[in-house]
Formats: structure tokens, C-alpha cells, sequence
């Protein structure tokens, strides 16, 4: 019950930093922060899938609601939260074997940043495939795609080392 | 039996995953419908009362900007009255009257609303703007969006109290336009990219006009009256297969900053496309 209540402030946190803030925030008219990935990326090492699917598949729903784009960020959180432990599995050192939150108190920098940009480069491949739904324009499909992500991939650096240091 | 049992219990975040896939998709395609349902949007009840209070609060901030805007329009109008005034003058004394021309000019059959901004966006390929007037309000789909500065877009749906627009800024947005001086009339169309510019196309080659020169309304859509601005050309380019014009626009409405905006309705509307209806049900027959 605690972790459910505690996930819930998280999951609202998330949500209203994302619909209020970073969703009207757009560089060059192609790039956006999708800050409310940090939910997904920080779940539990052992939270069980179908538990990270469903939060992942609310907090999408609820942002496509502010964004009129109802079902892309569904589809695409709810994809990356089936695929985040294949990639999380390839970044935990040798013999940890407890649970723990992905950051950088457990992995080295490389490793989390590594691990933090395979999952965002898997949403936001798949949120603009679902939006522009064509490949008729691939530059402006590349472009979106990689400055989204990098540009997320920054926002997450920022926060874990404002989070390392207190 | 046992062993497909088995099956589904091992592999059952596989099946929950392609419910959620499933019903996002379901979601996606049914937005797409123009029937689509307003609760998984910004003009639905949650997400809309949200935005109507966050954006009542950033309002404050537009006012200066709002007000000189507003002011420049009064003084167009201003001017623009005084001379109509001195034509209708001048026309009295010719007796012009008598033909009634003028008369139904003026009564142009079209009527406005105000309306706010709750909800805009700028980076989507299809982007949506959210207003605070619905249905109950008078507003209804299919009405024409206009600011100070030009026109923004089309009413989409409506519920009670709030609408969602198709700005000019979505792919699927059309608008019969001309440029000001030529007749000939084409429609404007976004391809997604700079939220500044706008494209013409197929606009035949015979058309009067140079870089530099405004673009507006035809009127003939039955959304918009005619001759309301849109905005500049830009840059004249030949299309795909070299038999029209494509002419990249500049468009006078700043998106970015879009706070309060007019709505029109023909009155004639319904009648209008009606009968552009029943023409079609024709075609479908013969």
C-alpha cells in the first residue's frame, strides 16, 4: 500500500511536469522533452512487468489527453515499459543481485546514461512512427527523433546529478 | 487444455501488453474519425478544466501584448468604418440605394463570437488548439477561427463547453485561399515542420503574383468569408509534376502567443452545404 501511494505521487508529479511544463516546451519546432520517461526509467529493478506496463500505459494515456494525440504515448510508454527490463538486464554490474531504483548510486554514469538513452531512443522511435504514420518523410522523422531524444537524455543527466548530490 | 492454460499464465504480460497496444491503438484510430469521442481530449471534461485554470493564471502575462493588438485592430476598423461611412455617403447621394446592393453587402449573413485559448500546441504534426466556448455557447463544428492578425483554423468538435480546433498548423487542415489582385483560388495546406509558414498548392500557372503579396480568404469554403487575411508569399516554387504553382506562405498569426480568438458562422451553413450534399449524392448515383 505504502509503494502504491508513493508510486501514485510520483506517477502525478510526472504527469503535471509533463502536461504543464515540458509538453509546450519545443525546440525548432521539432524537439521535445519527454521528462515523464524518468517514471518508467527509475521503476524498480523488480517491479513485475505487467506492473510497470499498466502505470506506464496510465501516465501515457493521461498525456496524450493534454496533447490531443490519444493512444501514441499509451502505445509508445507502454512499449517501453515491456522492453525496459531486457535493457536494464544489460547494464547491471556482476553480483547485485537485491532490488534496487536505476541511478547512479548503483550503476557507473556510463552504464545509467547508456541504459537512460536505449529507452528513450525505443519511445520516441515509436511515438513519431505512431504520430507522422508514414515514412514518406524520413529526415523530419529522423530529425524529430533524435532531438527528442537527446534532448530528453539531457534532462535526465540534469536531474540524476541534482539527485546524487542531496 | 492444461497445457494451454499453462501457456497463458506463463506468458501473460505478453497478453497484457497487446490488450494495452491494442486499446491505444483503438484510441488512435477512433481520434482520427471525425466522430471521434472529446473525453480523451483537451475539450473533454478533465484535461479542459485543467487547462482553463492554468491558462487563466498565464493569461495575465499576454495582456500587454493582447491589448496593443487589440487597438491596432480598432484602429483598422476605425479607419475602415469612417471610409465605408463616406462611401455610403456618397452612394445616398447617387442613389444607389435603390438597387439594394450595398444594403445586402453589409448584411453579410455571417455571425461572430470571442473565445480563449485554453490549449495550443506548436511541435505535433497534427496540432490542436482547445477553446473555452462550446456547444452551449453556440459554438459548433465547422465555424472558422480568426485572430487580430489572420485566420487560425476550424472548429473540429464541440462538447458543452469547450471546442477543439484544427488550426492551420495540422496536416489535415485545408483553406480555399487566393492572393489578393489574382481570382484564381487554391487551398492552403500545412506539411508539418516551421510552425511560421503555410503552403499554397496547385495554384495554376496563370495566376498574377509576385513575392511580397497578401494572401487571403476566397470565400468560397462556407467556413470563412472572403478577403480575411492569411498571410504573405513567401517564395514561388514549381510543384512535382511542373503544372501548378506551389508558394510557400508567411503566415501573419503567430501561434506561439495565441490568446483570445473570433469565431464565424454562416448562418447560411447548413443550407449551403446541404445542398453541396445532396450534389454529391448525385455524383454518387449517376
Amino acid at each position: 500500500m505504502h509503494t502504491f501511494l508513493n508510486r501514485l505521487k510520483y506517477f502525478l508529479i510526472a504527469a503535471v511536469i509533463q502536461v504543464l511544463l515540458f509538453s509546450h516546451i519545443h525546440l525548432f519546432g521539432y524537439a521535445t522533452v519527454y521528462i515523464y520517461l524518468l517514471f518508467i526509467i527509475k521503476m524498480p529493478r523488480f517491479a513485475t512487468r505487467n506492473e510497470q506496463m499498466v502505470w506506464a500505459f496510465a501516465l501515457g494515456l493521461v498525456v496524450d489527453m493534454f496533447s490531443n494525440t490519444p493512444g501514441i504515448n499509451a502505445a509508445a510508454a507502454t512499449l517501453l515499459a515491456f522492453m525496459r527490463d531486457y535493457v536494464l538486464a544489460m547494464f547491471i554490474p556482476n553480483g547485485i543481485t537485491e532490488d534496487f531504483t536505476p541511478g547512479t548510486r548503483v550503476l557507473r554514469w556510463g552504464a545509467y546514461v547508456s541504459y537512460a538513452a536505449i529507452c528513450t531512443l525505443i519511445f520516441c522511435t515509436a511515438l513519431f512512427l505512431l504520430e507522422f504514420f508514414t515514412l514518406s518523410h524520413p529526415l523530419h522523422l529522423a530529425i524529430s527523433v533524435s532531438g527528442s531524444t537527446l534532448l530528453t537524455l539531457l534532462f535526465v543527466i540534469v536531474f540524476e546529478s541534482l539527485n546524487r548530490r542531496n | 487444455m492444461r497445457a494451454l492454460f499453462d501457456f497463458l499464465v506463463k506468458h501473460n504480460d505478453w497478453f497484457l501488453f497487446l490488450l494495452l497496444e491494442g486499446i491505444s491503438l483503438v484510441l488512435l484510430v477512433r481520434f482520427n474519425n471525425y466522430q471521434g469521442a472529446t473525453f480523451f481530449t483537451s475539450a473533454g471534461s478533465v484535461a479542459g478544466n485543467v487547462y482553463s485554470v492554468f491558462m487563466d493564471a498565464n493569461r495575465y502575462f499576454h495582456l500587454k501584448k493582447e491589448n496593443d493588438g487589440l487597438l491596432a485592430q480598432n484602429l483598422t476598423l476605425t479607419r475602415e468604418l469612417s471610409e465605408l461611412k463616406e462611401q455610403l455617403v456618397e452612394y445616398r447621394n447617387k442613389e444607389a440605394l435603390q438597387n439594394d446592393s450595398l444594403v445586402n453587402s453589409i448584411r453579410s449573413g455571417y455571425n461572430y463570437l470571442t473565445a480563449n485559448v485554453i490549449n495550443n500546441s506548436l511541435n505535433s504534426v497534427n496540432n490542436f488548439i482547445t477553446l473555452n466556448k462550446g456547444s452551449n455557447d453556440g459554438v459548433r463544428s465547422e465555424m472558422g477561427v480568426f485572430s487580430s492578425d489572420g485566420i487560425v483554423g476550424v472548429v473540429y468538435q464541440v462538447s458543452a463547453n469547450r471546442a477543439l480546433v484544427i488550426p492551420l498548423l495540422n496536416t489535415k487542415s485545408s483553406v480555399s485561399c487566393r492572393v489578393r489582385g489574382s481570382e484564381s483560388f487554391c487551398s492552403l495546406s500545412w506539411d508539418g515542420g516551421d510552425p511560421r509558414y503555410s503552403n499554397l498548392i496547385d495554384l495554376p500557372r496563370y495566376a498574377q503574383f509576385a513575392t511580397g503579396d497578401t494572401v487571403v480568404t476566397s470565400g468560397f469554403s462556407s467556413i470563412f468569408p472572403g478577403d480575411l487575411p492569411v498571410g504573405t508569399v513567401e517564395k514561388i516554387d514549381d510543384s512535382a509534376d511542373g503544372m501548378f504553382y506551389t508558394v510557400r506562405v508567411k503566415l501573419f498569426v503567430d501561434f506561439s502567443s495565441l490568446t483570445s480568438v473570433f469565431l464565424v458562422g454562416n448562418d447560411d451553413y447548413t443550407e449551403q452545404s446541404n445542398l453541396e450534399k445532396n450534389k454529391k449524392q448525385l455524383k454518387v448515383g449517376s
